[in-house]
Formats: C-alpha cells, structure tokens, sequence
C-alpha cells in the first residue's frame, strides 16, 4: 500500500472513531501539477486526499484558523519535518497545544515520498533532532550564496527592486503559520503605526517589520516565498535573520515544543554586546 | 488588403509615438515580474507572456495615489491638489481581458461621481491590444463572455500573422485610428495569414452561477463557509484583478503636513469592513469570499449591466491556495438544484 492510500484510510478511520473532528490534507488542485488545502470531516472525504511529491505547502498555517480549535477537539493534520519545526515553535509560543495535534507526517526527497513514524507531538523527537541539519534546497543557498557576495550598495538596489514589486496584499503573512496576530501591527489604525501606502518606502517598512518579527521564528518552510504572487523571494530575508539569531544565541527554532523563544527570553549570559 | 504591422518597424512607430509626446508601456519583465512598464524599444517589450503577473488596471488606478497634500498651521490651513501629470500614454500589448477590465471599471469610477484620478489617464491613453494566440490553464475569458479577441475596451486590435513577423492591424476608435495614422508610413498593405486564436475551453455556466447567486436563500448557503475554509485571506486575487476597485483614504504624514492617499484595499481583509465600534459586519472569511463572488457576479451587474470580471484568471493562477473564480463558480455550477 503506497502511503497516499495508507494515509487516507489513517485520516478516514481518526474521522470515524471520532478522534479527530477534522484533518487537513491536499486534494488535487485546478491543474495537474497543483495541490490544493482540503478539509475532510467524514471517512468519505478522506478519501479524496492526495499525497505526492507536489505536496509541498505547510498546512499548519490553518491550525490557528480563528475558533478552530477552540473546542478542546483535536485535529488531524498532514505535515512535513518544515510543518513539524513550525508545529514545534507555535507549541514554544503558547499558541497550540500539543495534545490537539494528530500529526500525519511525511518527507520528500529526491521526489521520493517517505511516511514518518508516530502521531502525537511527541513522537516526533527523532525529526526535531534533525532539523538542526535540514538543508536549503540548493537554489535558495545559491541565492543567499550570491546575496552575500554583494556590496552593502548593491544588496540594497537588490531589496529595492524586490520591494518595489510589493503591493502590500500580505500573502506571505496569511500563508506564514507564525504570523498568527489577530491584529497584525499594520493593520491597527487607532492610531496608524504603519502606513498603507504600497510605495517603495511603504513597502520596505513592511517587509522589515515582518523580517523583524520573524527572526528567531522561522521554520524556513518557503510558504511566504510560494505565496507572494509577484515573486518576490522573501525567505532568503528569513534565511538571513534565522543565521542571524543562530550565530548570536546558538539558537535553531523550533527544535524542541520545550525551547524558550529566544527573542522573549532573557539570559545573564547573553551578548550586550549592543549596550554602549 | 489590410494594413500589416511588422515587428521590425515597431521600434519607428516607438519613436513617432514618442515624438508626438506619448509615453509607450508595455509588458515588461523585470526582477521576476511581468507588469506594464514604459519602454523605449521594441526589445525592451515582453509580448511573448500570456498575461504579466500585474494588470494595465495599475497604470489608471495605482496602488497607491497621491490627492492632496495638506498643512496646517495656526493661522491657516493650505491644501494642493495632486492630480496625475497630463501624459498622453500608447498601452502597446494589451491582451483582451485586461483591456476589457478596464471598461468594465469605467461606470464604477464614473457613476454618481466622475473620478478625474482614473478619468484624466483614461481619456490620455489609447489601448493597443494583441488577440491571445496562447492560453493556459487558468484563462478563462470564454466563460464570461468574452474571446481571445473580443475588442471591448480597445482602441485598436492588432492579429499576430502566422509567420510570426508582425500584426494585422483592426482599429476600433477614432482614437485607435489617429494612432495608427500617424505610422501610417511604417505600415505595409499586404496580405497576410493571421495565426490561429487560443482556444479557451469554457470553465462554468455563468447564467447558471448568476441565477444561483441572484437566488435570496443563496445568501446564507452552506456552501460559502464550506469553500472559504481554505482562503487564508489574503489580497492577491483582488489586487491582481483587472477590475476590482476599491480603495481607502488614508492620511500620511502627521497633523500638520502631510499626504492624503488613495490606496488599494481588499474585500479579503478583515479590516475592509471593520466599523468604528469594534463591529465588523463580514467577520468571517467565508462572509468575504461571498461578498467578493456576490460583487463580480450579482451586485455590480445590477448596478452596471455587466459583470465585473474580465477571466483573466489571476486569481486562481497566483493564489496561495489555488482558489479563485473559476473554481468557486465550477463549484456554483456543481451545486445540486
């Protein structure tokens, strides 16, 4: 049994039994190459998920859906090691809890598609261990790779030229799993801390205050990068911030549920290195 | 015999329009994004892309528009009114539905106000649109009504020839006349194959759709929260969209010296509704989606006579989450009745 029907007959029978009220899967999409969120509430509707080496979206994103998990009931849902990272840092964050969570999980490599063991959280210590070592897909170092090489200047004409492309629709903050605020800063105008406006400045301030936000958060899932329909390649700003934070705490987030969010911590020895 | 428009005289008529004071945009590809840009010659066009990500509609109605500038003092308050510059413009390249967006749009900024921000770049610019030849997956002009060479809101219509070398050229206004009168020299009369249009399948029923939506127990169907659970609220279909229009003021800049702007905002966002007191009348996504399906699909075609899309298919071709407006109202269609 391949593990699409494998899966399918898991979320069918967590649906009947009643373990689960809902489990988020894929279901095929609008073209061949597309997959699209599906939520299946029956065993029928299980039967409809799609698992394949085009699953690549981080589902976990809808787990902090408004009310959704207010009930107390769990849901299934499927994810891959960058969805368990992500699943991990919003348990550090206080914004799921562990035992709501039936994880299907899944890696791809080279195409190939591999189930990981274990449902609950905590079963998935094995993958936590390896996050630390989970690589960018090669394009994306290539990309950080030349960014790097830049100068100051020329680095800047590349992030002005991004940003400029901007408008401000916010599909890198709806589709990031950490971007849960129920009020996002830009969006409280009692008074307007940020303006609206989409022009290049506009657009710098909000592309930064989320890069700021993100640092220390960062799953590296790629989903803002997917999403931004004007292609603007907004995880190597993540890359970069994650390398940032990594360097300077020896810090990798979301290894652990248990892990103290580095920036909403505080230790004695931690670098002052800023305090004049 | 018709008159032909051969691609290596683009660059003269490039330079005879620009002489005669007219700024030349066309889609151009640049930092991994198609939208319409000004160019000074034929090679810096991109006429070979389906659709550029972004839509003509942002060159009449940018995201983000300056209208007054203020300051304020104790003696006196002073205002300026920004209005665009009085450029004459060619948009070169056009396809059909972002052409037709934007005379779908024209009753809506002219109804019960003339608004001069869209009005004034409208009547200075001449459409130039080019019939589909491609298609892929996600047009669908044929399911509203429209055609890989349906000619509203163009001024002229040019026909790729088969030998790939030019245009026929099919003028549809006086202004789209004028135009190409004035290359007149640069075009040649001959007779030439034009090649086979895109065939683009049709997607849904509209009629079936809008007699569904147009039903008042529609309203409050299942169907709405069932297939907005997958919309995560974002603003890209509308923002991507040749027609969608609305817009918020904003002030930038502090109490005494500043910028009021228009700028773009989405019936996708949570705050697009949200009153004074706290309460928002559409506070679920699903309340959204529907009043952004209801708007193209019912309300402005009540207002206007028309719907208010085009089927350019942005907003599924760059959803996040593969949602739009084909898949909605294939979904409409499917209902059971």
């Amino acid at each position: 049994m391949g593990i699409q029907e494998q899966y399918r007959s898991e979320a069918a029978s967590l649906l009947s039994s009643g373990e689960v009220k809902l489990v988020i899967g894929f279901g095929a999409g609008s073209t061949a190459d597309r997959r699209r969120p599906l939520f299946a509430r029956t065993g029928e509707e299980a039967n409809r998920f799609v698992l394949d080496a085009s699953c690549i979206a981080n589902l976990s994103t809808y787990l902090l859906t408004e009310g959704l998990l207010s009930d107390g009931k769990k849901v299934g849902i499927f994810l891959k090691p960058d969805g368990i990272r992500s699943i991990n840092i919003l348990i550090a964050e206080a914004q799921l809890k562990p035992d709501q969570v039936v994880i299907l999980g899944y890696a791809i490599e080279n195409g190939q598609l591999t189930a990981l063991e274990g449902r609950s959280v905590a079963d998935f210590n094995g993958v936590n261990e390896k996050i630390r070592s989970l690589a960018l897909p090669p394009a994306v170092q290539q990309d950080i790779e030349r960014l790097e090489a830049m100068s100051p200047v020329e680095r800047f004409q590349f992030w002005q030229d991004q940003f400029s492309k901007c408008i401000k629709c916010y599909a890198c903050r709806q589709a990031c799993p950490m971007c849960y605020c129920r009020r996002c800063i830009v969006d409280v105008n009692q008074p307007q801390w940020v303006n609206t406006s989409s022009h290049t400045l506009g657009n710098f301030e909000w592309n930064i205050v989320r890069a700021f936000h993100l640092a220390g958060r960062c799953a590296a899932c790629g989903a803002c990068d997917r999403a931004c329909p004007v292609n603007i390649p907004l995880r190597l700003i993540n890359a970069r911030m994650g390398r940032e934070v990594r360097e300077a705490f020896d810090y990798f987030a979301g290894e652990s549920t248990d892990q103290k969010p580095v920036l909403a911590s505080f230790s004695k020895d931690d670098p002052e290195t800023f305090i004049l | 015999m018709t008159r032909i428009l051969l691609k290596n005289k683009l660059d003269d008529c490039i330079v005879t329009w620009r002489n005669a004071g007219y700024s030349v945009l066309a889609p151009v590809k640049r930092n991994e994004m198609g939208s319409f840009s000004e160019v000074q010659k034929a090679s810096d066009m991109s006429l070979d892309l389906i659709l550029p990500e972004r839509t003509i509609k942002d060159r009449f109605f940018p995201q983000t528009e300056p209208m007054i500038r203020y300051k304020i003092s104790k003696q006196q308050i002073d205002t300026e009114t920004m209005t665009p510059p009085d450029t004459k413009s060619v948009c070169f390249g056009v396809r059909p539905c972002d052409a037709a967006g934007l005379e779908i749009d024209d009753p809506l900024f002219g109804w019960d106000y003339k608004d001069q921000y869209w009005f004034k770049r409208r009547n200075n610019s001449v459409i130039v649109t080019i019939t589909c030849t491609a298609s892929d997956d996600f047009c669908m002009c044929t399911s509203v009504k429209l055609s890989p060479e349906s000619t509203k809101g163009s001024d002229v219509m040019l026909r790729p020839l088969s030998n790939g070398n030019g245009w026929q050229v099919e003028t549809i206004t006086e202004r789209g006349k004028a135009l190409f009168d004035s290359v007149s020299v640069h075009l040649s009369d001959e007779k030439a194959e034009t090649a086979a249009l895109a065939q683009v399948p049709v997607r849904f029923n509209v009629e079936q759709v809008m007699e569904w939506l147009a039903n008042p127990t529609s309203f409050e169907s299942q169907f709405w929260k069932d297939i907005a659970l997958r919309c995560i609220g974002c603003g890209s279909c509308t923002f991507l969209c040749p027609t969608c229009h609305c817009f918020d003021i904003q002030d930038e800049g502090d109490t005494y010296n500043g910028i009021r702007r228009k700028n773009w905002d989405s019936c996708s966002f949570a705050n697009f509704t949200m009153h004074t007191s706290g309460h928002n009348p559409r506070n679920t996504q699903s309340t959204r989606w529907r009043q952004r399906i209801m708007h193209k699909f019912n309300y402005y075609r009540g207002k206007f006579g028309v719907n208010s899309c085009s089927g350019c298919g942005r907003c599924t071709r760059q959803c996040p989450v593969d949602m739009g407006i084909t898949e909605t109202l294939q979904a409409i269609s499917n209902l059971p009745r």
